[in-house]
């Protein structure tokens, strides 16, 4: 039983780690890209 | 290439549901195999997800080696992007499988590891695509670089169906599961959990493709933006 809860917990672990990764990386892209907008809209406005 | 973001929740809840019946019908609806010894049953249903991520593995460099050679021929940026994507995702399976075929090993052949041909040309195939990686980080320009990448993409690939054929062509401890002249080598409650598994990492492998593909179109916009700014 032992192996076969050892294997599912690495195959999830790893995609869990892909999936943590890229969600991380799409809140710091969300983030840039609201910034660079506002940047943008203020520079247009002046 | 840019999917939505409503096609990404979609994709995302799908494959959800698709995983959540996989896992059900490989550790309850699925029976025991009875043709192997008691204590190792409940291990055999690694296969239920061990097999599925070997063949995402297959199925991610398969379409790196279809966009790479559309990229050749193109020379349009999206589907250097798609292989990039893919690949990173074949990587993620490839370890999947490896390590979850290293802990079947131990209770079903006594090891961890042995050099197999199955095992070896696998291990070829996860270097290979690491390698695919390191090239692209060493090189800076990047039509060179989608280039040489496409390239490489191409000629890696060979490697996929060599791993999958060594089981057929050399002695092997490694079973087979699917032969052209016995069928199926599973029964019947047992295969239809095997395809609902392959069928759910599939769409998994679709999700996480359309999810890392949507990283990449932000970048560009970012990079767009960016540049954008400093020139007004």
């Amino acid at each position: 039983m032992e192996y076969f809860v050892g294997a599912y917990v690495v195959i999830w672990l790893v995609v869990f780690v892909f999936v943590f990764l890229m969600n991380r990386r799409l809140g710091a892209l969300d983030d840039q890209l609201t910034m660079l907008e506002e940047a943008l809209k203020r520079q247009e406005q002046k | 290439m840019n999917p939505s973001r409503r096609t990404v929740n979609v994709l995302n809840v799908v494959s959800l549901v698709a995983m959540m019946v996989a896992i059900y019908m490989a550790t309850i609806q699925a029976p025991s195999a009875t043709n192997i010894d008691e204590s190792i049953r409940p291990a055999q249903r690694i296969i239920y997800f061990h097999v599925p991520s070997a063949w995402i593995s297959m199925l991610a460099f398969f379409v790196t080696f279809v966009a790479s050679v559309i990229y050749l021929r193109s020379k349009h940026v999206k589907w250097d992007i798609l292989a990039l994507c893919s690949a990173e995702i074949g990587i993620l399976f490839t370890i999947a499988a490896t390590a979850s075929g290293s802990i079947w090993g131990k209770p079903a052949w006594n090891t961890w590891w042995t050099w197999d041909p199955r095992l070896t040309t696998y291990t070829i195939v996860l270097l290979l695509y690491i390698a695919y990686f390191m090239l692209r980080g060493a090189i800076e320009e990047p039509e060179r670089r989608a280039r040489f990448a496409a390239v490489y993409g191409i000629f890696a690939f060979l490697s996929v169906p060599l791993t999958f054929m060594s089981i057929r062509w050399w002695n092997t401890i490694h079973p087979v599961i699917l032969d052209p002249n016995k069928g199926f080598g599973l029964g019947p409650g047992m295969a239809s959990a095997f395809m609902i598994g392959i069928l759910a990492f599939t769409i998994l492998y679709v999700t996480l493709l359309a999810n890392r593909l949507r990283v990449e179109w932000m970048v560009e916009r970012v990079a767009a933006l960016r540049e954008r700014l400093l020139s007004a």
